[in-house]
């Protein structure tokens, strides 16, 4: 019941803590109380008061439905509106329900994508290696038929007869409208009908090429040398094979600047410009936008565990610390401003641009800005206040006197049962009651009671010496030295376990004290009934049983709390049980308790820790906090003697809990550590992202990756064939078109950079250009 | 069994399989209506969804940075715009799904488009039809018939319609229809030979009692489409016209200018789907609730913010201060309205008489209708109905005061038009047309409810009729509906009484009737009853349906069939 007191309007509908006047938010004791409040301080505004009043009633009955799943039958409330049944169905008198039926066809479309992708990618590749080609020489120092035959060397023109009309436009060629060639398809088209590839541009298609071939080491690079040597070496290359078609002498004036080509080749090179220039191209809004949707999403991460902190400590609960929760504010609220500047900074993007932004884009920010306003609205209005620190300190204030009311009411009640135990246990133990408590005896049971609640340290000692189980305490460690003194070890064991059971027992009733404060009386007296009698019972059958074991354990775990008591527990053992009370042992007892209590000033705050306050960082932490501590010593002896305590897991639990609190502090520590970095990390990140989203904003090089390593296969297949075939003239054009293509996938590959791919292709490409050569050797 | 959640679960799912970043949402006409249904803005901002386009609008730019989630009806002119979009792709990625079966070769010409291979998804998903209520969906079509058979694209149309809803909902179901009507015997072919060509999709895991459709025909009740309605979203319906969610408020003397058109959806509107079936005085009750509670933050939002105590919690109750006074603004200008109309028209006269002519057999209420006739404030509208009603009911009483009716309209200067449409009602759901004897069969229940309600004291004598299907529902819910009138399609049958149906009424449901079978949805355990129609009606409507329906053929063809505007 952390959250359980009622912030004014987020009513979780839990009522029953306090009656707190809605107006100011007074706590009162009762119902009547704060009616009375009403009357004297707001009479003015009876009327709101009153509709406050109801509204919490309301609130608590909505609540209560909500828990048992009622129907929203009692139509006078329809005015609070909650909808528990929607637009005609319950939604729980029907089943939940599956999603629909849905087909896919995605396989299908991709098979069907994929045989037209590859002959795609093949087509607009060898036009960028043709392209490369004829860009590669001087074009403005050579003559018209040089540049002519090295054209038409790249690919193989269609002859003027077979084209008697253009194939675009249906005009008939004559001497006025010529034919003129394509030079990356070498098809014929009429001077209407073609295009032009301006240099810059070509250069620009064919860079890429350019760098991803001349990556140092690419294995391409020597075995390729049209594609991968450097342009003087292909000039020199091109040169014989222009003194091979010189013969044809050219009317056709020189073009310098441009390369002729078709509307069909031009429309794919324009198509790949475009993906070249998005791949590279990343607008500013997807970097802003990204950053805004990592802020909110911090924001989802952190504000809930804010909300969690605040709630708490405006509860006046002491589980956390106000200044890591206002560290945790401030971090909730930079995110906040964060997103407000991002999403007001894609709002204004591109404003005093001179070409305006496109209206869609505008719409765009627009909507982003909207929604990043709403996303502020609703979560940064529902981030409760944190009390500051006055009022903290008069919440916890409040909070301990509610914890103390209900510890008075539970003494009340332990009392009882207190006075028939004491007096049973009087009667039983040999030893007599001279009930003054060693002044030694006190320091740690202090810090033990502060626990809770440090601060109050000095104040609550009297007070917290009425604690019906720290009277027991009291009582038994009397009785223990007591025993001591009569020297009856065995019973000296026993009074040390019931002791540590009652010590652990008080920690548990103070840490569930802060949990579970309701309701607690009665289990309460219910265990401590139960506790009695089990330990009466006990005490009972293993007075004889546990004798002569005791004989033999008992000093070890003596032995190991407190050095000096060694000697004289070992006299104990050689002693008999004979009930003499001995002065010479008298100070042994002591000893063994001023031992903890000196170690106790050191151990005590993390002890404190484990009793259930958190508030207070340690002051000294370290390697003593587990060794020094004399009750972890001195209880695990005795608790592997006895498998059936019931409080060995409790104990272990206890542990746990000490190393917890430590780790609650660490996190957030880190956290704000982490606070500090994230600045960088925000534009860190935006790096990956980049990779990224240029990856999946080109799928046409993602999914083109498939295809070469695919269709590799059918080529090594035709390759022997072509091997085996007979050698005539149709085989050398196929094999050409064949270095072609693997060119092209080589060239592909390079630019996705498949290493792997690329020398199994350009070991494709030498074997095919051996078999060339051997073929030109034949002829 | 939940038809709005169906669809909104299509289409939760296809944003959320295009992963994080921008989102553009390209809808063609119908599914934008669809997903208007189901979504608000806000939520699917909130989904990352920035832009809602229509895939036929020219004026889109290309936005790289933006993944495209395209929801689209298979039809020819759509296939064709989306292949050339992907000839020349303006979004990074494209997410395709389709809201009905769509043909292999469309799936090859769309793949051989996809050059630039942008397409990363391409589905059918089923949300063909509007939801309006999580058990009513209607498809939106106005003049379904030619005489009385099926206007063929629109048979198409509500085939696929029909199909999408058993598909959305997984269900394959036994099929039995009305005898009486050869359109209700077509649909209910039709929808079988798509479940048995689509076998594979219907495969669905078989429950011990078969889902059942039952296909119903508009002109066996022509009389509940004629009256005056008296719940919330029938009223609304009937005066101020919902038009997938929407109404018109620009009519409305002195509207502000952000209530033109409001958005009435039970999803996100709490008040609403609280009253939605409530009548018209509970929902006066329920509005002065609503209005003091809000009047009660009000003040306290503005004078006590004094202290900072108050301050805190007026910001902590804020969001919801916010959204109150903007469903408080909109219901009471509803509310308003409404109760203007009922005064202006006197309607809860005119309502008093027609329930009496649908639920009596008394022809003494003949002098009634005539009374009316002559009061000014009643309107055209009014008038028409109740001769309409009278006709209908009353159609071979041996004393029918009806031509003399007919004179009374054309004194009052009824429109030729309208008086017409007295006799197309009678002609499309007069007792030549009706299979089950629709006036005594409701006169039985009628009876005996009167008697019951006699019994009882008060009961609203607004709302005692009760629709035609009410009937036909009970009798099917308790296995007692005639095979004779309602025979099965096929050979299977139900031995057992049915848990889940879908009732689909070609020409069109009601309010009304929504709102009978959200009464038996929840008062009979097991039963999940579903509603369709090729739309919803209110009388405006149903006389244009009708008109569309017996005028002749000629008159029709230039009158815009599909009733979705957005």
């Amino acid at each position: 019941m952390a959250s359980s007191y009622p912030p004014p309007f987020e009513g979780t509908g839990e009522v029953k803590e306090g009656f707190i006047c809605p107006l100011c938010h007074k706590d009162l004791q009762s119902f009547y109380q704060l009616q009375d409040h009403y009357e004297e301080e707001h009479s003015g505004d009876d009327r709101h008061v009153r509709g406050q009043l109801k509204s919490l009633v309301q609130k608590a009955k909505k609540a209560k439905d909500k828990l048992l799943k009622r129907d929203g039958d009692d139509r006078a409330d329809t005015g609070s509106y909650e909808s528990f049944y929607y637009g005609g169905v319950d939604p729980y008198m029907w089943e939940p329900q599956e999603l629909g039926a849905t087909r896919n066809h995605q396989d299908y479309f991709k098979k069907h994508r994929a045989a037209r992708i590859d002959h795609y990618v093949i087509e607009v590749n060898k036009l960028l290696i043709r392209l490369e080609k004829l860009t590669s020489f001087d074009r403005t120092n050579s003559d018209v038929a040089k540049i002519r035959a090295i054209e038409k060397s790249v690919v193989p023109w269609v002859s003027d007869s077979d084209v008697p009309f253009c194939p675009d436009c249906g005009n008939k060629f004559n001497i006025r409208n010529r034919r003129h060639h394509c030079r990356l398809c070498g098809s014929i088209m009429c001077r209407k009908c073609m295009d032009f590839v301006p240099l810059p541009l070509a250069y620009k298609l064919t860079s890429g090429t350019r760098e991803s071939l001349c990556i140092p080491g690419s294995p391409g690079q020597s075995q390729a040398p049209p594609s991968g040597a450097g342009a003087s070496g292909m000039g020199s290359r091109r040169g014989s094979l222009t003194s091979l078609s010189s013969v044809t002498s050219m009317l056709e004036e020189k073009d310098d600047e441009k390369i002729r080509c078709c509307h069909h080749c031009m429309d794919t090179l324009l198509k790949r410009q475009l993906k070249l220039e998005e791949r590279d191209h990343m607008p500013d809004i997807v970097k802003l936008y990204e950053r805004l949707r990592m802020c909110m999403d911090k924001v989802d991460e952190k504000a809930p565990e804010y909300i969690k902190v605040a709630e708490s400590l405006n509860a006046g609960e002491t589980t956390y610390n106000l200044d890591t929760a206002g560290g945790l504010r401030l971090e909730v609220t930079k995110y906040y401003e964060l997103i407000d500047a991002l999403s007001k900074r894609i709002l204004t993007l591109g404003m005093k641009d001179d070409p305006a932004p496109t209206p869609k884009s505008l719409h765009l920010q627009k909507m982003i800005r909207y929604t990043a306003t709403l996303f502020v609205q609703e979560k940064l209005l529902g981030l409760m206040s944190l009390p500051t620190k006055d009022k903290y300190e008069a919440l916890k204030e409040k909070r301990k006197q509610e914890q103390e009311k209900k510890l008075q009411q539970e003494r009340l009640a332990a009392q009882e049962s207190m006075r028939k135990r004491q007096e049973s246990e009087k009667n039983r133990s040999v030893a007599t009651t001279n009930g003054v408590v060693p002044p030694a005896l006190k320091p740690p049971r202090m810090t033990k009671a502060g626990g809770w609640l440090p601060s109050a340290d000095s104040k609550k000692t009297h007070s917290e010496l009425k604690d019906p189980l720290l009277q027991q305490i009291d009582n038994i460690q009397s009785f223990l030295r007591q025993a001591r003194e009569a020297q009856r070890t065995d019973e000296v064991a026993m009074l040390e376990e019931n002791l540590r059971q009652l010590q652990d027992e008080y920690d548990q009733q103070q840490t569930s004290l802060a949990i579970a404060l309701s309701q607690k009386l009665a289990q309460e007296e219910n265990l401590q009934q139960g506790e009695i009698q089990r330990l009466e019972a006990r005490e009972r059958s293993e007075w004889e049983q546990r004798a002569p074991a005791a004989d033999s354990r008992q000093p070890s775990s003596i032995w190991e709390c407190s050095l000096d008591l060694g000697e004289p527990v070992a006299g104990y053992v050689e002693e008999d049980k004979t009930g003499e009370v001995t002065p010479k042992f008298e100070r042994s007892p002591l000893s063994l308790r001023a031992f903890p209590a000196l170690a106790g000033q050191e151990e005590s705050p993390p002890r404190l820790r484990s009793l259930g306050g958190h508030v207070t960082p340690p002051s000294s932490e370290g390697p003593n906090s587990s060794s020094l501590n004399p009750f972890e010593e001195e209880d695990s002896t005795p608790t592997e003697e006895d498998p059936s305590n019931p409080f060995f897991e409790d104990i272990q639990e206890e542990h746990k809990e000490v190393s917890n609190g430590k780790k609650e502090y660490n996190p957030f520590d880190d956290e704000e550590d982490n606070g500090g970095q994230e600045e960088p990390a925000v534009t860190s990140l935006g790096n990956p992202f980049e990779e990224e989203s240029s990856e999946t904003s080109n799928p046409f090089t993602e999914a083109s990756g498939d295809s070469p390593g695919v269709s590799t296969n059918p080529f090594e297949g035709d390759e022997d064939a072509g091997a085996l075939a007979d050698i005539d003239m149709i085989e050398e054009e196929l094999l050409l078109q064949q270095i072609d293509n693997i060119r092209a996938y080589i060239f592909d590959a390079k630019i996705n950079g498949r290493l792997d791919e690329v020398e199994l292709l350009s070991a494709n490409l030498r074997e095919l250009q051996h078999t060339l050569q051997e073929q030109k050797k034949t002829h | 069994m939940n038809v709005t959640l169906a669809v909104k679960q299509y289409v939760t799912r296809m944003i959320e399989d295009s992963g994080p970043g921008m989102k553009v949402l390209l809808m063609d006409k119908d599914t934008t209506s669809i997903v208007s249904m189901v979504y608000t803005q806000s939520e699917i901002l909130q989904k990352e969804v920035y832009l809602l386009e229509r895939i036929d609008s020219q004026n889109r730019d290309n936005m790289k940075h933006l993944k495209a989630i395209c929801y689209l009806r298979p039809t020819k002119e759509n296939v064709e715009s989306l292949i050339q979009e992907l000839r020349r792709p303006k979004y990074s990625v494209y997410f395709i799904y389709f809201s009905n079966v769509i043909s292999k070769s469309e799936i090859k010409a769309l793949a051989e488009a996809d050059e630039q291979e942008v397409v990363a998804e391409i589905q059918e998903f089923y949300g063909d039809f509007i939801a309006v209520n999580p058990h009513l969906f209607s498809l939106n079509l106005q003049g379904v018939a030619r005489g009385r058979s099926w206007d063929p694209t629109m048979l198409s149309r509500s085939t696929q319609g029909l199909t999408s809803v058993l598909l959305a909902l997984k269900k394959c179901p036994v099929i039995r229809y009305q005898l009486s009507s050869d359109m209700a015997k077509r649909l209910a072919e039709s929808v079988k030979l798509i479940i048995t060509k689509e076998y594979e999709l219907f495969d669905f895991r078989k429950t011990e009692v078969p889902p059942l459709l039952l296909i119903l025909d508009r002109s066996d009740d022509a009389i509940t489409p004629l009256l005056n309605q008296w719940t919330y979203q029938a009223m609304v319906h009937e005066l101020l016209g919902l038009n997938n969610n929407r109404i018109d408020l620009s009519r409305v003397p002195g509207i502000s200018k952000d209530l033109r058109e409001v958005v009435l959806s039970a999803d996100n509107d709490d008040f609403y789907a609280n009253n939605l079936y409530l009548n018209f005085g509970e929902i006066g009750t329920n509005i002065k609730n609503l209005m003091e509670d809000f009047q009660k933050k009000k003040p306290k939002g503005q004078q006590r913010l004094e202290s900072i105590s108050d301050m805190k919690a007026f910001v902590d109750s804020y969001p919801q201060f916010k959204k109150m006074s903007g469903a408080v603004s909109k219901h009471v200008t509803v509310v308003g309205e409404l109760s203007r109309l009922v005064a202006e028209r006197q309607l809860m006269e005119v309502s008093e008489v027609e329930q009496e002519l649908a639920c009596q057999n008394d022809h003494s209420s003949a002098q009634q209708v005539r009374r009316l006739l002559r009061l000014p404030g009643v309107c055209e509208l009014d008038a028409v109905r109740l001769v309409m009603l009278y006709a209908l009911r009353y159609e071979r009483h041996s004393n029918s005061v009806l031509p003399a009716m007919m004179e009374e309209l054309a004194k009052r200067g009824v429109s030729e038009k309208y008086r017409k449409m007295v006799h197309s009602v009678v002609e499309y759901g007069g007792k030549r047309v009706r299979g089950s004897d629709l006036v005594t069969a409701t006169d039985a229940v009628a009876i005996t409810k009167q008697f019951l309600k006699g019994l009882k004291g008060v009961e609203n004598v607004y709302t005692q009729h009760q629709p035609l299907l009410q009937d036909t529902l009970d009798q099917l819910v308790k296995g007692k509906l005639r095979d004779a009138l309602f025979p099965y399609l096929g050979a299977s049958s139900l031995r057992d009484r049915p848990q889940d149906v879908l009732v689909f009424v070609v020409g069109g449901a009601t309010y009304e009737e929504a709102l009978c079978v959200y009464n038996l949805n929840r008062s009979v355990p097991g039963v999940r009853i579903v509603l369709g129609g090729t739309a919803v009606h209110s009388t405006k409507s149903f006389l244009e349906e009708v008109t569309m329906t017996t005028g002749n053929i000629s008159d029709r063809a230039g009158e815009g069939r599909n009733l979705s505007r957005r």
